[in-house]
């Protein structure tokens, strides 16, 4: 093989940090005009590898040969000046400034003469418009970003590394926030800059884009790479077995609860915001797993927000064991044995410089308060030690700051916290989010659990086989409005699709 | 939308609650002190109301300090057509400016407690100073202790015939910190007794900071201070609270403080014993000249007949008085 | 898993991780270090420094910013600022001192008032002072003006109140000196045999606060949702955490600080102005950061703010004692501010 077939080579790529190898003589090739999964679970290394790609980490051994040349970058300037792009997963715009401004920012086009400098508004607009173009892109550059899509600001960052000329485009799971829409656009857009030649490195966890979009898979586990395969000689199963190093005999565990009377009613239920949700009606049982489906911009978060008194409510009743209650704030939820674990763990769930004992007892203290106002410090460490050992969060101490562990075990410090409150109705919004496989199962294992024990979960999710295979009934909703309420053994793919596309 | 209105009606309160007065057909005079905090300057801001009860409508801003703010407020006095202003300006420098704007509406000024430079106050013949001389009351805060040092053999504590001392000066660079510093050395060394500076500090007239850097001043000099010169009433209070707390003024263990001002709390520590003298910035007499110059100006009067003496045709020098315990009664 | 070169390799790595874990001490006890080098430095320049007397000295003039600060730290965990906590020391100051000077005081604020007992005025300025912080709270929970924006209109706001008490009849705007015997005690006394080997009350004030402070902090509901809600607003909203009861609980207990610290400072230095604590806040908002509080909320912890207060009351004292320049003392502040929270920050950084 001629070093000629390769546009980017990392060789023997290892890293060590206090504690833990994150990289152990990883070598991965890259052909020009191909798309490039690389797959793992959370920890694995991937992002570790790019970091040290774009030399914000320096690897300790190994070499980076871009179109056979080696190469050391300093900062992640020098590598989109020699055509190397990530698209990260989190974007990150200047919101209140035009589109082409965040397109061309820190480079943006110059005329005039000596120290008279102005920016050349017209040429950018025009190249803006060019590159748009051939990204078969419909936007007005001249917008603010604010007022935009996350989708279409992620195109202004595919369109900024085309501006670059890159060669190679790193995509850090670019679909997490798009609709079926809108990755079927991003995959238009793929597919044109691959036959244009540029190789693209897809890091993803959903097997089934994975599977569909790209032409050779690189797998790593636990920093090192298990090996590069074709896509086409891959399926899910074989590579979550490549992934987990283990088979999996199935991806969802064996449920064994038994719903009963209805605990929640749900009546005409109608938001208070502009272009919410309206005339919503649904019952939960005892012991059931309620599945919400949709695609994203359905109003589900607004909805289950709605019924923790998050948000307002203009009209509809909620019902809980039979009596009307009145929910206005998550103290009044909480107090009426509701929990809520929200959709975006950074943003509204984790205290990320709390500890892991803090985390997990805020919602609950007032059950540890004693006699003047003290907290009894013991009961509490108790209750956590008892959390962590249950739910097998993964933490060096409880004192340890949340933000140091995964995102799995962030997200099992969560359930813990709601679990204390002794909850009876618990409301998951997409639970298994930026989380890895691994810890997935776990998570489903926790539901499950929860579920035979008697509590009704209402889980919102997006993926569909978490949504079929964890449900006993699936409610579909579309713009705000509920579509349908199918049965979990029975549904299908096509059918939670027709339901949640009703209105488009 | 309630937010706004909450918001509007708080405003309507507020203003309701302080009107503007009637117009009647005394003379206007607009007056600006540079701040309202400065001690020393609400007594000339008061005798400057009192005097005028009856007489003109005098209306008095606070420059806050800034001489933007005050330059705006001059302009609001001349459209709104005073028939004088009196300023104390905030900068001296800004004087020039303040005069051209008053020149072109032919409105006379009296500057007041902070002097002008002389070739501004040469730029028109409707411009007027009132004042004390600065270096006045260091030479007198120098006087007193010249007076009580050579009355007091037990002052010496050390025996050396020199004074060992310490300096609190207000903000550096005040013409009037700089002054006092200079002079009360100077009025001490002028009667030919030697000096020995033991340390000098800002304390930026502030009582609070007075007391801590005495407090240092204390545990790194012990006995060996013999005088604390303070250029205000303020900071000696300040040092007297920290050697008050060191056992100082109760018994033998004595100590000289001087300060400058004659403020209420200072003549209340002269009763006491504790602060040897002040010296008095004749708040209420500047305050009275200020206002007599501008309301024969404003009336279109002889200033020469407002009963003050008027130097160089355009100075009226306040001077300063010495407060001691003998005769610190006269100014309660 | 072991190479060829494992021996050479271990050796560096020894030597790296040594090297590294200097660093890593270094980065995590940055203040105790700045904060020994200024002592080593003055002691150097002045070995008398070292003496009970300073040692004394520096905590009482510390003992009233020590109470400020923790009411700024508390806010500042909160994940908010307070820019009228000055201002309100400086009403403080001088609503107790104008309710406590003696009879016999030529110009007294209240010339025919009879004498309150020692508690009343003391109790009215730290409650004046509680209700200015609720009034803070409330404007920023309620009607959602940020913490910066919000204080600078109550810094404001406070100071005319406070100039409008101080400048009235009988006499106008004037120092209010005279101060009872009973509350300058309360500010100058000790408890102890003389004046060195004895503790002052005002640090035995601040030190009874301080602990309270921590227990609040740390073992009580209201100090974990204060840390929660600095720390992620939403997060704590969430969980059922009342926001909107903390904050006005939070302005408000810091306001009652800082009329306590305000009494204090009156009663130390026998005496009150319009002008007491102006600037104060700014003192108080650095001492925190320099000690390791966060001004983005949900880090900081009350010895932190004891030893940002100790650094700054020692370049204070310690730098008027070796007779220093007072403009090299203002550049010496200068640059602590900055190089402690630069060291202060690495913490957190990621590391490369």
């Amino acid at each position: 093989m001629g070093a000629s077939d390769f546009i980017l080579e990392m060789n023997g790529i290892s890293k060590s940090f206090p504690g833990v190898k994150a990289l152990d003589d990883v070598t991965i090739k890259i052909r020009p005009g191909t798309v490039h999964a690389l797959m793992g679970e959370n920890g694995a290394g991937k992002s570790t590898l790019m970091k040290c790609l774009f030399g914000i980490y320096i690897p300790d051994e190994g070499e980076i040969k871009l179109a056979g040349d080696r190469v050391a970058f300093q900062n992640s300037r020098q590598a989109l000046d020699h055509g190397i792009s990530m698209i990260h997963q989190e974007l990150l715009p200047v919101p209140y400034r035009s589109v082409m401004e965040n397109l061309w920012l820190g480079r943006y086009p110059i005329k005039g003469l000596g120290p008279f400098k102005l920016i050349d508004q017209k040429k950018m607009y025009d190249d803006t418009k060019r590159i748009f173009a051939e990204l078969n892109m419909d936007l007005d550059p001249r917008i603010w970003v604010r007022n935009l899509s996350v989708s279409k600001i992620q195109s202004i960052e595919i369109a900024k590394a085309v501006s670059y000329k890159s060669k190679v485009i790193i995509m850090d799971e670019p679909t997490s926030s798009l609709t079926e829409n809108e990755v079927a656009h991003l995959f238009g857009i793929i597919r044109r800059l691959r036959a244009e030649g540029v190789a693209i490195i897809y890091i993803s966890h959903k097997m089934e884009e994975i599977l569909e979009i790209s032409d050779e898979v690189s797998i790593m586990r636990d920093g090192r790479h298990v090996g590069t395969y074709a896509a086409k000689d891959l399926t899910t199963d074989l590579i979550i077995s490549k992934m987990v190093g283990r088979d999996l005999s199935s991806r969802f565990p064996k449920r064994e609860n038994l719903p009963g009377d209805v605990v929640l009613k749900v009546e005409g239920l109608c938001s208070a915001e502009t272009r919410s949700f309206r005339d919503v009606s649904f019952e939960l049982r005892k012991g059931e797993i309620l599945g919400i489906g949709g695609l994203v911009g359905a109003k589900r978060t607004e909805l289950v927000e709605s019924l923790f008194g998050l948000r307002p409510i203009e009209s509809g009743t909620i019902s809980l064991n039979g009596g009307i209650v009145d929910i206005g704030a998550p103290t009044e939820a909480i107090r009426r044995k509701m929990a809520l674990l929200t959709e975006e763990r950074r943003a509204t769930g984790i205290v990320p410089m709390l500890s892991v004992s803090d985390n997990t007892l805020i919602a609950n203290l007032r059950r540890y308060v004693r006699r003047i106002g003290l907290l009894d410090e013991k009961r509490g460490a108790e209750d956590v030690k008892r959390s962590i050992a249950s739910l097998r969060v993964k933490t060096p101490t409880a004192r340890t700051r949340i933000k140091d562990l995964s995102g799995g075990n962030q997200q099992k410090v969560l359930f813990a916290r709601w679990l204390l409150t002794e909850p009876e109705i618990l409301i998951l919004d997409e639970p298994t989010r930026g989380i890895d496989v691994g810890a997935k199962y776990e998570i489903y294992s926790i539901i499950a659990d929860l579920a035979k024990r008697g509590k009704s979960i209402i889980m919102i999710s997006s993926e569909m086989p978490e949504l079929l295979g964890m449900s006993d009934r699936i409610m579909v909703m579309c713009e705000g409005r509920l579509t349908g309420v199918l049965d979990g053994a029975t549904a299908n793919q096509e059918e939670i699709m027709r339901l949640a596309t009703q209105f488009m | 939308m309630k937010r706004l209105l909450f918001a509007l009606l708080i405003v309507a309160v507020l203003f309701a609650g302080c009107s503007g007065k009637a117009a009647s057909g005394k003379p206007k005079i607009g007056a600006a002190i540079y701040k309202f905090d400065d001690t020393f300057m609400s007594y000339v801001r008061n005798s400057i109301t009192e005097n005028a009860k009856d007489k003109a409508e005098v209306e008095v801003v606070d420059s806050q300090n800034a001489q933007p703010t005050q330059n705006d407020q001059v302009d609001a006095f001349l459209s709104k057509k005073m028939n004088a202003i009196a300023i104390n300006p905030v900068d001296r420098t800004a004087a020039a400016s303040i005069i051209e704007k008053a020149k072109a509406k032919k409105t006379p000024v009296v500057f007041f407690n902070r002097e002008p430079l002389a070739e501004d106050m040469g730029k028109w013949d409707k411009v007027y100073y009132v004042g004390a001389k600065a270096e006045q009351s260091g030479t007198m805060q120098g006087q007193i202790v010249v007076d009580y040092w050579k009355a007091n053999a037990a002052a010496d504590k050390n025996k050396d015939g020199k004074i060992q001392y310490i300096m609190l000066k207000g903000e550096p660079g005040h013409q009037d910190a700089e002054l006092r510093t200079q002079f009360s050395i100077k009025a001490v060394t002028d009667a030919g007794i030697a000096v020995d500076k033991l340390a000098e500090d800002t304390a930026m007239w502030d009582r609070p900071k007075a007391f801590d850097k005495m407090k240092a001043y204390l545990a790194a000099y012990k006995d060996k201070i013999e005088v604390v010169f303070c250029n205000n009433d303020d900071m000696a209070l300040g040092a007297i609270e920290a050697l008050k707390a060191e056992g100082y003024f109760a018994g033998k263990k004595q100590i000289v403080v001087v300060g400058v001002d004659a403020t209420a709390p200072a003549l209340q520590a002269l009763e006491e014993g504790t602060l040897l003298g002040t010296v008095l910035n004749d708040a209420k007499n500047q305050g009275k000249a200020t206002f007599d110059l501008a309301y024969a100006l404003a009336k279109g009067e002889d200033v020469a007949k407002a009963g003050w003496e008027i130097t160089d045709g355009k100075y009226v020098w306040v001077p300063y008085q010495m407060v001691t315990k003998d005769n610190y009664k006269n100014f309660k | 898993m072991p190479k060829p070169s494992a021996a050479v390799e271990t050796t560096a790595n020894a030597s790296l991780a040594r090297r590294k874990a200097v660093a890593d001490f270094s980065v995590k006890y940055a203040i105790y270090i700045v904060f020994m080098i200024l002592i080593v430095g003055i002691a150097i320049k002045e070995p008398t420094f070292l003496s009970l007397t300073n040692f004394r000295n520096i905590l009482s003039m510390s003992a009233t910013r020590i109470i400020i600060a923790l009411g700024v730290g508390g806010i500042l965990i909160s994940g908010g600022t307070d820019l009228s906590a000055g201002r309100q020391v400086g009403f403080a100051a001088v609503l107790s001192a104008s309710l406590l000077q003696f009879q016999e005081y030529a110009r007294r604020m209240y010339p025919n008032m009879p004498d309150l007992p020692l508690w009343l005025p003391i109790v009215g300025a730290i409650a004046a002072c509680a209700l200015f912080g609720l009034l803070n709270g409330a404007i920023i929970a309620y009607l959602k003006v940020p913490p910066f924006i919000a204080t600078l209109g109550s810094m404001v706001a406070v100071y005319g109140v406070t100039s409008i008490y101080f400048d009235r009849p009988p006499y106008g705007a004037q120092p209010i000196g005279g101060l009872r015997k009973d509350f300058t005690n309360l500010g100058s006394g000790f408890v102890g045999f003389n004046d060195v080997w004895s503790i002052p009350f005002i640090v035995i004030i601040a030190i009874v606060i301080a602990v309270a402070v921590w227990v609040l902090h740390n073992k009580t509901r209201f100090g974990k949702n204060i840390y929660a809600i600095g720390g992620n607003p939403e997060a704590a909203k969430v969980s059922g955490v009342p926001v909107n009861k903390n904050l006005l609980l939070v302005y408000a207990f810091a306001g009652a600080l800082y009329g306590l610290a305000g009494t204090l400072e009156a009663a130390r230095t026998g005496g009150a102005t319009n002008n007491y604590g102006n600037g104060y806040e700014l003192d108080a908002i650095a001492a925190c950061v320099v000690g390791g509080v966060s001004t983005s909320g949900g880090i900081g912890t009350v010895p932190g703010m004891l030893v940002g207060v100790l650094i700054f009351s020692i370049i204070n004292y310690g730098l008027t004692f070796i007779n220093m320049n007072p403009y090299w003392q203002q550049i010496i502040k200068g640059a602590i501010i900055i190089a402690a929270v630069a060291l202060d920050i690495r913490k957190y950084l990621a590391k490369r």
